[in-house]
This record gives structure tokens, sequence and C-alpha cells, in this order.
């Protein structure tokens, strides 16, 4: 008897392992967690995307919840979710862009052209809307290192102390948004 | 049409796949030799069915009917015809086409190369490998046909097969592997069939034991050959990631390394006979649990396959019944079976069942660090990873009782305790594997870890203990070289393989230098003993890519050695660019350079590694797998079940 | 094209310049640690690369800045740390120890230990059933496999 139930651990094992493999089919294996969750913005100082004698700091944004969308016009799914954000702004959502510049980069001897990005980000987002209070322009990409950013497009939900209270990667669409974002920022309210 | 037509070819082989899995195992429930008898020929009409859709999918992509979405998204008309073929298992649709020809041809080798088998056993196995046919099948009809049609819409030209697949280690790595991978299906049928009788003599571990050889031996060239793709194919000179994919592969490698020793105790002895059975299922489990892995989308891997989660709850599903339902069976059925043998110590017997607890153990390693990060997440812990530094450390730790173990046992006996006529020798071994470690290492390198250090020592002492064994078998009375028999041979010749393995694992993991340059055309650069001059770049012209080559000679003490190519390719119909890495190959050591992109004023990045004794690693796997078909040429083998013949049929 | 490659090669051979190292380390123990991290540390970007071997635009910055903080006189674990920090356990390659991750070491030790017990309690067992089998057993059993052989 006791030999026959010893028989059936691996029966057992296997049955637990697929209850996990069931759950891990309608996961998403590639969505991490930024390490700044629940951690305060860290500290920068960068232009203003449209205004090159404007500078942002993370003391400018104290005070107010926000959105901080990473974003950059190479990003064809960042493309995508502009009109959904366009419409959150219209709600009253406050959303400041993090542009994100992928190419740029000294080591290639690339040069960096700002009136010709001004210019494409101006005709996109006629296009597609503005969602944006206003553009931090993190050319080298040093915020976006900082904020354990890994590519385009992600969001940081920022309360007013500045505490970082969720964080996403991928385009925001009304369902994401609904159980992701609503319920976290009634909250603050 | 014609796509249409192989549909319904494959169609046809399920139907025929229903037939097998339920007749010949009625048949055999009831006595029925008649309906035991049709096993035979419904397996043969199941492989000749799905061979004719496998010849029409070639066909289809031959010919660039590009109506079909599968040849339009794998293939092109520029691409050569060779890697035409290659892209009917390039994409997840035709891998699992192979999957099924290869499932189905093993069954229809099973049903005629077992005539020796009684009709009970061969009707079980022969149903039970049905039910395997019969499950891919539907799942390829179902959830990923590669007969699907772009109408009418379709494009003029194909998407081409994925660069890095067009590659001659591509061409039979894929196939090399699934050979293994179904295999060892027919050693789990073998298991299961016994089950099913109650039956768990030694009549069973002998009839299982070539086919396991085989699909052990498909296995081991499948790795050894992806890994070098890998290395040659990728870019940056690595050869073993411990990614999900590559693990997946190697988890029933392991256990199917256990169970050829497992069996051969089961089949001499009559011990661990529920054990073996338990390998059985758990090697072919671990092949299904890897596909699922692979194809699922679970889990990141670096080799991106086509993912979907409806394939994946059909492939969970089959996983389930299959495993599920054997390990249910086995905890209902084992528990009985009493082993009647007794054995010693310092026997044979518990030396392999050591080898086998350290080889479970390894299984046990990669499961976790594969699965755990998958647990975490999903238990809300957060996301964590787990990759080179865990496994290399566990490994690591478990390479000195495997080889020390692996070195001692073919010297020890079956049942017996005695060992004080190996006493002298051993310490003569252990000796002159420490002065020849020292002496080698202390002087050819200036720093010597202490994993160096182990990983050569155990090497060589692998070694030295197959040549002592073999003078040893060859000094007693009446024996000759030719007489020892073709499983002395091979038992060597696998161990000798995985002693190379270690070796050059440990060395190019401890002496591979690397060096990342700017160059303009002209500069040299230095690394160890070679210079490379970087000559230019020059424009090169393939059939379906253009692109073009860093040209860079290599000198040592001035004299020139070699020159060396290093591409940067761009295929015409993706416009992917990809790195094909310039190789001078020799046995102590490779140079191996890779083109990176071109930086500011006309500078070219250029990575220069050299990796000494990195081929050891593969020459090691060629020898086991040599040693697997030394193996299977054995007389005992081919007068039982006439594999090694039919083999070749299935092969060519 | 030949032509000019030919020609581009004459130009170019006659000078002798060295290379110049895309990174630049003050020491080999920097250079040791730089490649130990690179190759540690996960591109949190990518399917699975560590941040040595991608060419992503994050793993060249991550890399960038790993070069960085080692020039500055870290050390490895600070670096780890400061990774972490910002992309969470997932950028490095060596799992936390945590209570779950515990079992990654525990299981494969435990599997061994069980192993180990099995073989010396079927020991036992046989030792005891040995006692009943005594060593005329024995012979009688060799005889009779002897004439067994014979016979065949």
């Amino acid at each position: 008897m006791k030999n026959k139930t010893l028989m059936l651990v691996p029966f057992i094992i296997f049955a637990v392992l697929c209850v996990f493999l069931l759950k891990g089919l309608f996961g998403n294996p590639k969505e991490i967690e930024t390490g700044r969750l629940g951690q305060t913005m860290p500290a920068f100082n960068l232009p203003d995307l449209m205004d090159e004698n404007k500078r942002w700091t993370d003391k400018d944004l104290l005070g107010d919840v926000y959105l901080l969308n990473v974003w950059g016009t190479w990003c064809p799914t960042c493309l995508i979710e502009l009109p959904y954000l366009t419409k959150l702004r219209g709600q009253g959502v406050k959303i400041i862009g993090l542009y994100y510049e992928q190419n740029y980069d000294p080591d290639f001897g690339d040069s960096f052209d700002l009136a010709a990005l001004q210019r494409e980000v101006k005709g996109m987002l006629s296009r597609t809307g503005d969602p944006y209070q206003f553009n931090i322009l993190d050319l080298n990409r040093t915020l976006a290192l900082d904020l354990g950013v890994s590519g385009a497009p992600e969001h940081f939900l920022v309360d007013k102390n500045g505490k970082i209270i969720l964080h996403h990667t991928g385009d925001i669409n009304e369902r994401v948004w609904r159980a992701k974002f609503a319920p976290k920022l009634l909250e603050l309210k | 049409m014609i796509a249409e037509l192989g549909y319904l070819s494959l169609t046809l082989a399920l139907a025929f796949s229903i037939l097998l899995s339920v007749y010949p195992m009625v048949g055999a429930v009831k006595g029925n030799l008649r309906l035991m008898q049709s096993a035979p020929a419904f397996a043969l009409a199941q492989f000749l069915f799905t061979a004719i859709s496998f010849g029409i999918l070639i066909y289809v992509t031959l010919i660039d009917d590009f109506t079909v979405a599968y040849v339009a998204s794998h293939s092109s008309t520029t691409l050569p015809w060779y890697y035409k073929v290659t892209s009917t298992w390039g994409g997840h649709e035709g891998a699992v086409l192979l999957w099924v020809l290869m499932q189905t041809g093993w069954t229809a080798i099973v049903a005629f190369a077992s005539k020796s088998l009684p009709w009970q056993l061969r009707a079980r196995v022969l149903s039970i490998l049905g039910f395997l046919g019969l499950g891919f099948i539907l799942y390829t009809l179902l959830m990923s046909s590669p007969f699907e049609r772009l109408l009418p819409y379709y494009p003029i030209e194909g998407h081409d097969l994925n660069p890095l697949l067009q590659d001659p280690g591509m061409i039979i790595h894929p196939p090399l592997l699934y050979m293994g991978y179904v295999g060892l299906s027919v050693s789990f049928a073998f298991a299961i069939a016994a089950l099913l009788m109650g039956k768990l003599d030694n009549t069973w571990a002998k009839w299982s034991r070539p086919w396991t050889m085989a699909a052990w031996l498909f296995l081991t060239l499948g790795i050894t050959i992806g890994s070098w793709w890998a290395y040659a194919e990728l870019g940056w000179g690595g050869w073993w990631f411990w990614d999900p994919v590559e693990n997946a592969s190697l988890m029933p490698w392991l256990v199917a390394t256990a169970l050829i020793h497992s069996l051969a105790v089961t089949e001499k002895r009559g011990v661990f006979k529920s054990w073996t059975v338990l390998l059985a299922i758990a090697a072919f489990s671990l092949t299904l649990l890897g596909t699922f892995i692979v194809r699922s989308g679970i889990i990141v891997s670096v080799h991106a396959f086509t993912t979907d989660p409806g394939r994946g709850s059909f492939i969970l599903s089959f996983l389930a019944l299959v495993v599920g339902g054997s390990l249910l069976l086995y905890g209902l059925r084992a528990g009985t079976v009493e082993s009647s043998s007794r054995y010693k110590v310092l026997s044979r017997e518990v030396a392999l069942w050591l080898n086998n607890l350290l080889l479970c153990v390894a299984t046990l390693i990669v499961l976790l660090g594969t699965l755990l990060p998958m647990v975490h997440k999903e238990l809300g812990l957060g996301t964590i990873s787990i990759g080179v530094p865990f496994f290399n450390q566990m490994f690591f730790y478990l390479l000195a009782p495997f080889a020390l173990l692996l070195g001692l046992g073919p010297m020890l006996r079956w049942k017996q305790n005695k060992f004080s006529h190996l006493t002298k020798k051993l310490i003569g071994a252990l000796i002159v594997t420490s002065v020849i470690t020292f002496a080698w290492l202390y002087s050819s390198y200036e720093n010597v870890s202490t994993t160096t250090l182990v990983g050569v020592f155990f090497a060589l002492w692998v070694s030295l203990t197959v040549v002592i064994d073999l003078l040893d078998k060859l000094s007693k009375e009446g024996a000759s070289i030719t007489k020892l028999g073709n499983s002395f041979w091979a038992m060597h010749t696998a161990h000798l393989g995985f002693a190379c393995v270690v070796l050059g694992v440990t060395l190019t993991s401890a002496y591979s230098v690397e060096k990342q340059v700017k160059v303009n055309p002209g500069e040299q650069t230095q690394l160890n003993e070679y210079s490379y001059r970087f000559e230019g770049v020059k424009a090169i012209v393939g059939p379906n890519y253009k692109g073009h080559a860093g040209v860079v000679t290599v000198f040592k003490d001035e004299q020139k050695v070699t020159e060396l190519y290093a591409e940067k390719r761009q295929y015409d119909v993706g416009m992917q660019v990809m790195t094909e890495a310039a190789i001078d190959a020799k046995l102590s050591r490779d140079l191996y350079l890779a083109l990176g992109e071109q930086l500011s004023n006309g500078a070219w990045a250029l990575r220069i590694y050299e990796k000494p004794f990195v081929r050891w690693m593969w020459l090691g796997g060629l020898l086991m797998a040599l040693a697997g078909v030394i193996m299977m040429l054995d007389k005992r083998y081919r007068r039982k079940a006439s594999v090694a013949s039919e083999m070749k049929g299935v092969t060519a | 094209m030949k032509k000019l490659f030919i020609v581009l090669l004459t130009i170019f051979s006659v000078s002798l310049f060295a290379a110049e190292n895309q990174y630049q380390f003050n020491s080999a123990q920097e250079e040791q640690l730089f490649r130990e991290l690179t190759a540690e540390l996960r591109c949190p970007k990518c399917q699975n690369q560590n941040i040595a071997d991608s060419d992503a635009v994050v793993a060249k910055d991550l890399r960038d800045k790993v070069l960085e903080l080692v020039q500055a006189g870290n050390d490895k674990d600070q670096v780890v740390d400061y990774m972490i920090d910002r992309y969470g356990y997932f950028v490095h390659y060596k799992p936390p120890v945590t209570p779950l991750t515990l079992l990654l070491w525990i299981l494969p030790l435990g599997f061994v230990v069980l192993g180990f017990v099995f073989i010396l309690l079927t020991q036992k067992k046989q030792a005891k059933k040995k006692a009943q089998w005594s060593e005329a057993d024995e012979q009688k059993l060799a005889a009779l496999i002897a004439k067994y052989k014979e016979s065949a």
C-alpha cells in the first residue's frame, strides 16, 4: 500500500505542474516590471522637446498625478495608441511625454537634428491628436535607463509625491486602461 | 488543388491512425489475433499518406506556389532549391508536419522490424504509437495546417526563409532532433505496453534497448549540430546559452542517457524494473513538455518560434492526457513489481544507479531553472531570470561525482563487492591524472582557476580509466581486440566523447579571449599570439543576398596564417541583416571574426575571438553519436529486431 | 569591384596603424569585470540574450552604463544592484534567493539524498533476505546454472 502511494508521486507532481503551465499559457512572458515601482521618480534635468531653452526637473512634476508616456515617432505601436491617449487627455488625465530617441548614437557618428525631429513630431501629433501637456527630450536615454525602460511604448503612473504607482509595457487601450489604470487612478483621487 | 490533396492525404492518415490506435488494442485485450494482425497494415498506410502529404508540401514549395500561405511566408523564388526543401520545416506548420512524418515513419518501422515480438506486445506497442500519431496529426489538421490558402489575394513573391535558417546546419538539425524525440516515443510505447500487460520483466528491456539507443543517437547528433549551428550562425560565438529551447532538447537527452544505462541493468540483472519504466515515460514526457514550452510562447526564448495560446492549449491538453494518463497507469501498476536480484554496495548496479541519480538531478536542475521563473511570476512574486551563472554552477557541482563514477563504473563487476584488484590501478590513475593536469595547465597558462583544474582533471581521469580498463580486459586470458564486443567499444567511445566535451567546455570557457576594435583599413591589432590586419571591405553578392565582407589577414610571428572574410549580409526579400562570422578552425583553437557596424569616418567595428579547444566539444558529441552507431551495429541487436537495416530507410 | 578592392588594398596595406579598442579599460581586472557583467546581465528588451550579445539599443545603453560604472571603480555587486534597482531582478541571470527560489538548490539536493537513502534501504532489506539464503543454496544455484548452460 505504502509502495503504491509512492508510485503516484510522479503523477501528483505532474498534475501540479500542469496547473502552472495552464496559467502560464494566458500570461505575457515578455512583460517585466521596473525595479522602480513604489519608489519616487529618479532625479533628472532634461530639455523640453519643443523648446530647447526650457528645462524640466523631477521637482517640476510634483504636486499632480500624471501618466508618463515613453514614446518615439519611430515606434509603430506608439502611433497606434496616440488617439486613445488623446481621448484620455480629454477626460482630464495629465499625460507627459518622455521622448525616447532610439536612433541617436554618437559612437556611430550620428548628428542630431532637433529642428527636423520637432517638425516630425508636430506633423505626427497633428494627425493623431496631441495627448501631451509637454514632452521631455531624453536624447541619451539617461532618464529612461534610470526608470528601467527597455523600449517604447511604456507608461508610468506617478502620484502627487512623485511615487511610481504603476508600470505598463506595451500600448494602452480601452481594455488595459479599465483593467489596470482606472482603478488605481480612482484610489489616488 | 494540389495543396488540398496534401490536406486530404493527411486526413486519410488520420483515419488510419484512429484505426491503428483502436483495433489492435481491442484485439490485444480480447485476445483476437486477426485484429492484432491488422496493426502493421494500418501503420504502413498511416505513414504512406503522411509521406504523400509531406511530398506535396515540398512540391508546392519547389514550384513557388504562393497561394499557399505557408510557402508564401517561408520561401521565395530566389531561394536556392535545397533551402526551399529546408523551408518546409523552417516554420511551425511544416516542422510539425515533419514531426508527424517521422512519428508515422518510426511507427511503420517498428511495425515491420518487430516480427519476432509476440503479437500481444506488438499490437499494443503499435496501438500506442498510433495514438501518439493521432494526436500529432489532429493537431496539424486543426491548429497548424501548412496547406492553408491565401485566396483570392496572394503575393507574387514570398517572404523568404529566415536567413538564420539558411545554413547547412539547419538542413539537418531539426530532422535529427525530431528523429530523437520521436524515437523516444517508441521506448515510451514499449514501457506503456509492458505496464498494460503487467509484465515488467527483462524481456521488455531487451526489446526496448535498440530503439532507445537509436533515439539517443539521433538526439545526441541533433544537439551537437544545433550547438555548432548556433556558434557558426548567430555571430557572437556562443554555443550554449541555457535557453529554454536548448533546455527543452537537453532534458530528454539527459533522461535518455540515464535510460540506456538503466535498461542495460534491467535487461542483464533484472533490477530497477519500475525505475526504468518511469525513465522511459519521463524521457518522452519531457519531449512533449519541451515541445509545449517551445511552441506555446509560455517562456521567452532567443529562438523565436511562432507562438499561439490556442496551439498551446491543444498541446497542453495532449500533454496532460498522454503524460498524466501514463503516470497514473504507472502509479497503479508499477507498485507491484519486485526486484529479485541482489547486489552489493561496490557493484556495477550501484554505480549505474548513482549514474541514473546524477543524470536525473541534472534534469531536475534544468527543469527547475527553465520553469521556475514562470511559476515565480504567476505567484505574483515578480519577474526573475535564471541563466548561465546558475546552470554553470550547478553542473559544475555535478561534474566531479559524475566523472569520478564514470571512470570507476566500467571496472566494477555486477553483483560483487570485490574492489581490491582495482585499488592499485586506481591510485596510479589518480596520481598520473593529477600530474598531467598540473603540468599541462601550469606550463601553458598564467592563471588556472579551480573550475579549470577540476574540469581538466576529470576529463583526463575519464580518458585514463578508459585506457586502463581496455588494457585490463586485453591482459586477460584469451582476450583480443576483436573479441571484446560492440557494447564494450561503444561504452568506452561514449565515455571518451564525454571526456572531450568536458575538456572542450572547460578550456574554451576559461581561456577564450575576445576583443572589440574600431578598425580602419590597413590597421592591425594583436590578440594573444595572433595579429589581425584589416584590409578593407569588399562587396559580395549571393544568390538571394548582397552585402560586404571585411577582409582580415591573420599573422603569427610575422607569418601569414590565413585570410578571413567576415560577412555582413542583407537578404533581398526580408532586408534582414545577418552577420556571417569567419572562422579559422583548428583542433587546438578557433579564430572567430564577426564584422560589426560601420562607425564614423570609415572605421568598422570588428569583434575578434580566439576560442581554444572549442572543437573538442562537438568532437565529443560526435564520438558519443559514434558510440550509438557502434551499438546499433551489434549483431545481438540486429538479430533481435533488424533495426540497423531498417534505420537506413528512414534516414535516407 | 574586384579592381577597386585591389586598389584599396594597395593604398592601405602600406600603413601599419594599430586599431583602437572599442572599449577602453584602465586595467585587465576592469576588462574582466566588464566581460563578466555584460555576460550576466540580461537584455530587458530582447527575447533571451545577455547585453554583451545583443544589438538592441537598450543593451548598448546598459553596456555603456556598465562600462561607466566599472571605470568609476564600482565592484560587481554594486553594478548588479544598480541595474536591479532600475530593471528589477529580471535583469540578472542569477536568481535572487527567496523562499521560492531556494527550491532551485534544495530540490536537487533532496533528490540526491533520497537516492542514497533508497540504495541503503535496499541493501538492508537484501541483507535480511540473505540470512535465509545460505552458502549451500548459492552453490546449488550455481550448479543449476552451469547445467542449464551446458544443455542450452
